[in-house]
């Protein structure tokens, strides 16, 4: 007990000395003026190789072209999305970048609530009536799915390809696809395209299953839009030994499991999108509604071509025309 | 051994210096001073006994000697010179063994590698070299007179085989000091006097060996010194040539205590406990009760006798509704309670003081007056329709304490904390009351003489109150002092039935160890 | 020793081996903090540690907003430590409470969304009944089985965890999906929401959450029914002696924990998230784990440790914003502390410690438990 008393008053003179040094330094000094941006994160961890990193990474390339600082908070629970706002708020920072759909709501009030501040939210629709300051950045899913097809199209020896989607009612699914389908039947006009919507994207075994099916049908090549059921579709497709196509981000990178088989992704240049997105900021001011971003802004792209040597010949420069005609206008793959 | 070797012993032993001394030790707990100036001193090569009552702070002392306490003054010598004990393994490196009451065995470990446990023999720097131990461990029983199987799983060995294993795992530390706690309280006589043979054969060789116990006629048959403690304070020593039981009893317990039960004539009333063909199966579903019938009318105590594990637990169990019957009929008061939930047959007046009481008459974590209330906790004044009622459960509690004379710092104080005889003081105090039937399996096992005196004289009293008292005893002295007619079971079966005043105890015995009187 | 001295000797034996965990714990993360940032833009700082906690304690304590920010954040963690705390009593290991937790939040997020036009008081009261009877219901299964079949409810309720996420992502796609959003939600819940108390964000759901803390200190110490579960859990045998039924108070025990559960999902729901989707995330769930094991399954003991644990939420932005130190520092904080309670030898031995017999219960409670049969 004489041991338990004298502990105490250790930790408490201890406690003193923290609370000491805690009114002493609020923060931090040093760290840059200008244009402070604050990023909020999806559920997940910063370097996911997905969405967050990636935003992250354009908003540091951002700040540094506008002269800014950039901070991020990792969300850790969906409960934490409102006040890992309300913390940038309440710093003081200008500009605050959101991550995900799931976070939109709380974007879209904090938005309403504090119009001096400049709100981005990545894969967020904003519907009318939208604030002045909350812009969704969003993608032609269409286009990068168009570009999609044009690999697939040139790698099939079946001339059978599939792609597999999550739900039929959500549309940048259906456009990825639609770009995908019209590309290959630009490419090849007696291509098979087989598409199949499991209509849920949670489910890795359904996924593995639609493709395992195509596969049985003779397609070669799975384009994946679905999620983490489109996970299991690639696990089908590198189990088979066939290509399979990515989606959103460069999945080579972020879907180790589907490492050997994946040879490009329809890829959302996020990167690009929120650097793009701070400088636009600094240079006009409030940007409200919604930004897509497509061929014309880098917006969208195929990743790098991988697992394939060589690389059939002329499919780069096909890849590249595409995108010119996009930028140009003179290509607009269907987005139904 | 005749009287005059061991006076020649003795004479031979006073010339050297003890082996260990305790001196002025004193340990204070909250609320009680357990330990108040003790000295102790054990002489090589004998056996020292250490006598009191529950409570008495027998155990207090030996925990400090064994690492397990620190004591708040006085000084532990070893061969003259002053030692500090830290922690049993402490006192294992100084050659303190230590047999607990209840085995410290890990039961579905081997015999040697139990022996081994905390001082291995290795081959190499991963492989346990049990081959060796077992040798060594055949070596050392041999040398004090028993054959022990070093391979056999300690859970297949009887208690008596279990507690050797425990001595053998202290010899095999080499232990030159063996402390027993409460050595024979789960033994049967036989077993008892084996163990008494190894304890003499280890003296001769030169163990010291401190002998907790409160059975007297043990102690006088064994010690070579008795060291009577009494509330903390060492209240005398004698000279087990020169004294009686009653004499070691009165001093133990600190007035003059009668070892015999004073009862009178029974009047037995009306049955209240019938049972018919009644057949139990254990937790491996053999089959340990085989048709019993008996019958126990108010006013009467029937006594069961038997060696332990005969089916005695099986029928308790079964009649209290803690075990489903196979078939036959239990009835109270003329109602059919077969098969019927512990509440249900609790309901009809049913006390019970199980043979294990940490298992299940205690919570252990829990303090005197919870424990106090736990068959009763519904009940008013206890609880007032949901909410208990703290104040009337204390009263309760601070009832009990006083009218059973339980050593408790007060009724808050955890009942872990407390001795095993006011653990099992507890327990009677609960169970014992107005009720029709009072059940009691091994009411007094591990209790001093002060308590089981009161206990029996309770009993008594509950029976002339008009009870039914049904007794269950490992201990046959305790079935023939108290009760009017004695049941012997043997393999589920009971096999002989007396009346108190005609029953022979060899007859009994022989039909315990047996089932037949030839 | 004086009556006070003697109160607080009494509650620092108590609480010595989790205050120390957490010191312990926080130390080495300062070590973690040091060593990484050698390796991070800040370049080696050995300071670090004390901006950073300072910057922790800033944004949990440092202004009502803080203050605010951690009680809200400590809220769902009472009633979810509460939970698991009320089975850790009764001998029961309670992982499904992250189950719980969402069949609460999706229970009152549906309900919320059906009642959001009518009166607050209706809304609130029943949306909250809702997500209490969700969880309950959901833990009652395995309480059944545990009492009934001798299943597991440790291998019950991690099985009931998945099962519950995978029906809740089917449910809130296809059966109650709310029409105008762009992805499966439920809709607004309107005047279901909790109605904000103090500041901007401190919700009913705190002195509910505050209350239930006494409230469940009252049934374990003051009712019949906390002695049969007390009973229960520290010794079944004897709980089967005394005529207690195990057969019902296991079963109902669940139920009770799972009603924690379910209402620890049904405040977040309608004080903080608003609507339910099938990405939402049931940390509260294992963080009560620990809570319960901190505070010792006491309830007052779990108060403190979920406003420690509240605190640590509460703060974690600011720290990352104001030093660069990344959130999941918080993670290691709170998985230490749980070790170093796990493994109270560790404790003891850095501050010579002698009490024994000091270790956290759950532990013990998972171990006695595993194999054993519920008997009636």
């Amino acid at each position: 007990m004489r041991e338990g008393t004298l502990l105490m008053k250790r930790s408490v003179v201890l406690l003193a000395l923290l609370a000491l040094v805690v009114t002493a330094c609020g923060s931090l000094p040093g760290l840059g003026s200008g244009l402070k941006i604050g990023m909020v994160t999806d559920i997940g961890q910063l370097e996911d190789k997905s969405f967050n990193e990636f935003s992250w990474k354009g908003v540091q390339d951002g700040a540094r072209a506008v002269g800014g600082t950039a901070t991020n908070i990792v969300t850790k629970d969906t409960a934490d999305y409102k006040q890992n706002i309300q913390q940038f708020i309440d710093q003081k920072y200008d500009v605050i970048v959101t991550v995900g759909f799931l976070i939109g709501t709380d974007t879209l009030n904090a938005a309403k609530a504090n119009p001096t501040v400049q709100f981005f939210g990545v894969d967020q629709f904003v519907a009318d009536p939208a604030p002045a300051n909350y812009q969704g950045l969003l993608f032609a899913e269409n286009q990068a799915g168009y570009l999609a097809g044009i690999v697939a199209a040139n790698i099939t020896k079946s001339n059978k390809i599939g792609a597999v989607g999550g739900r039929s009612d959500v549309p940048p699914v259906v456009a990825y696809i639609a770009g995908y389908t019209a590309a290959a039947k630009a490419e090849k006009p007696n291509i098979q395209v087989l598409v199949n919507y499991t209509e849920d994207f949670n489910a890795p075994d359904k996924g593995e299953a639609s493709a395992k099916t195509m596969i049985g049908q003779g397609a070669d090549v799975i384009f994946q839009v679905a999620g983490l059921t489109g996970a299991g579709a690639l696990r089908a497709a590198c189990n088979a030994k066939v290509y399979g196509i990515g989606v959103d981000v460069d999945q080579y990178l972020s879907l180790p499991d589907a490492k050997a088989c994946i040879i490009t992704s329809a890829e959302k240049k996020l990167q690009i999108a929120t650097a793009e997105a701070i400088k636009r900021f600094k240079d006009k001011g409030k940007q409200g509604g919604n930004f897509f971003n497509d061929a014309k802004n880098g917006g969208v792209a195929a990743s790098e071509i991988r697992n394939l040597t060589p690389v059939p010949a002329g499919l780069q420069d096909k890849l590249n025309k595409a995108l010119e005609d996009m930028k140009s206008g003179k290509l607009n793959p269907p987005t139904k | 051994m005749t009287g005059q070797e061991r006076v020649a012993e003795k004479a031979a032993r006073s010339s050297t210096s003890p082996a260990l001394e305790m001196r002025g030790i004193t340990k204070r707990f909250p609320g009680t001073l357990a330990n108040d100036g003790i000295d102790l001193e054990i002489r090589p090569g004998e056996i020292h006994a250490l006598l009191g009552e529950n409570g008495a702070g027998k155990s207090t002392l030996m925990n400090i000697l064994y690492g397990l306490l620190t004591p708040d003054s006085g000084e532990i010598l070893m061969d003259g010179a002053t030692v500090t004990i830290r922690d049993p393994a402490d006192a294992i490196a100084r050659g303190i063994g230590m047999v607990h009451q209840h085995f410290m065995l890990v039961p579905v470990l081997s015999v040697a590698e139990n022996v081994m446990l905390g001082s291995e023999v290795m081959r190499g720097p991963v492989l346990l070299d049990v081959g060796e131990a077992a040798k060594r461990i055949r070596a050392l029983a041999e040398q004090v007179g028993f054959t022990i199987d070093p391979g056999a799983r300690v859970e297949q060995l009887s208690v008596g085989q279990q507690q050797r294993v425990e001595i053998v795992k202290a010899l095999y530390r080499r232990a030159r000091i063996l402390v027993l706690d409460e050595p024979t309280a789960v033994l049967t006589p036989q077993e008892t006097d084996e163990i008494f043979t190894v304890l003499r054969r280890l003296r001769t060789e030169g163990t010291s060996i401190v002998f907790i116990s409160h059975k007297l006629d043990e102690v006088l048959r064994i010690a070579d010194r008795i060291t009577v403690i009494r509330r903390g304070k060492v209240v005398g020593e004698l000279d087990p040539g020169a004294t009686t039981e009653q004499e070691c009893a009165d001093l133990m317990v600190g007035r003059s205590v009668s070892l015999k039960v004073d009862r009178g004539v029974a009047h037995p009333g009306e049955p209240v406990l019938s049972v018919r063909g009644l057949v139990v199966r254990d937790d491996r579903g053999h089959e340990t009760v085989r048709g019993v019938d008996l019958e126990i009318r108010s006013g009467e105590i029937v006594g069961i006798a038997g060696v332990a594990g005969n089916g005695q637990e099986e029928l308790v169990e079964a009649i209290t509704g803690l075990r489903k019957p196979s078939a036959g009929h239990v009835s109270l008061t003329g109602r059919d309670v077969t098969g019927a939930a512990p509440r249900a047959v609790r309901d009809r007046g049913v006390g019970y003081v199980p043979a294990d009481r940490q298992r299940y008459g205690l919570v252990l974590g829990f303090p005197v007056d919870d424990n106090t209330v736990l068959t009763e906790y519904l009940n008013e004044p206890y609880a007032h329709g949901v909410v208990r009622d703290d104040r009337a459960i204390r009263k309760r509690a601070e009832t009990l304490i006083v009218e059973f004379d339980i050593r408790a710092p007060g009724p808050d104080v955890r009942v872990s904390t407390l001795s095993g005889g006011n653990q099992q003081k507890v327990v009677v105090a609960r169970e014992f009351g107005g009720d029709k039937l009072l059940i009691l399996d091994q009411p007094t096992r591990g209790i001093d003489v002060g308590s089981t005196e009161f206990i029996h004289k309770r009993t008594v009293e509950q029976r002339d109150a008009g009870s039914a008292v049904l007794l269950v005893s490992a201990d046959l002295d305790e079935v023939l002092e108290l009760s009017d007619r004695v049941l012997v079971i043997h393999r589920g079966r009971i096999v002989g039935e007396f009346d108190a005043a005609s029953a022979e105890r060899d007859k009994i015995g022989l039909l315990m160890a047996r089932g037949q009187a030839a | 020793m004086s009556g006070a001295r003697a109160r607080l000797g009494s509650w620092w034996r108590l609480a010595q081996l989790p205050v120390l965990a957490i010191v312990l714990a926080l130390v080495i993360a300062a070590a973690i903090i040091i060593v990484s940032s050698a390796f991070t833009g800040t370049g080696f700082f050995p300071l670090l540690p004390l901006f950073a906690y300072g910057a922790l304690f800033a944004g949990a304590f440092a202004s009502d907003i803080a203050l605010n920010n951690t009680l809200v954040a400590a809220a769902p963690l009472m009633l979810g430590g509460l939970a698991i705390g009320l089975g850790f009593k009764a001998g029961l290991f309670n992982i499904g409470v992250a189950g719980q937790f969402l069949a609460g939040a999706f229970a009152s997020a549906v309900v919320g969304a059906a009642l959001a036009q009518q009166p607050v008081a209706l809304a609130v009261t029943a949306s909250l009944l809702a997500a209490g009877a969700a969880g309950a219901a959901l833990a009652f299964i395995p309480g059944w089985l545990k009492a009934h079949t001798g299943a597991h409810e440790v291998v019950t309720t991690i099985m009931l965890n998945n099962a519950t996420a995978l029906l809740l992502a089917w449910a809130v796609t296809d059966l109650v999906r709310a029409p105008v959003f762009t992805f499966p939600r439920t809709g607004e819940i309107g005047n279901s929401a909790l109605p904000v108390l103090l500041g901007r964000n401190l919700h009913l759901g705190v002195p509910l959450a505050l209350i239930t803390i006494f409230a469940v200190r009252w049934l374990l110490e003051r009712t019949t029914l906390g002695f049969e579960i007390r009973t229960v859990g520290a010794n079944p045998n004897a709980a089967r002696y005394a005529g207690m039924p195990p057969l019902v108070i296991v079963p109902l025990t669940m139920a009770l924990s799972g009603l924690l559960g379910g209402l620890a999902g049904g405040i977040q729901m309608l004080g903080v998230i608003g609507f339910y989707a099938s990405g939402i995330s049931a940390s509260v769930g294992f963080d009560s784990i620990a809570v319960a094991l901190l505070g010792r399954s006491d309830p007052i003991g779990i108060l403190f440790a979920a406003i420690l644990f509240g605190a640590f939420r509460a703060g974690a932005p600011l720290m990352q914003i104001t030093t660069s130190v990344p959130i999941e520092i918080i993670d290691i904080i709170q998985a230490l502390i749980i070790l170093f309670l796990a493994a109270n030898l560790i404790v003891r031995r850095v501050f010579r410690l002698r009490a024994p017999g000091l270790g956290i219960e759950g532990a013990t409670t998972v171990t006695r438990t595993w194999g054993e049969q519920v008997r009636g």
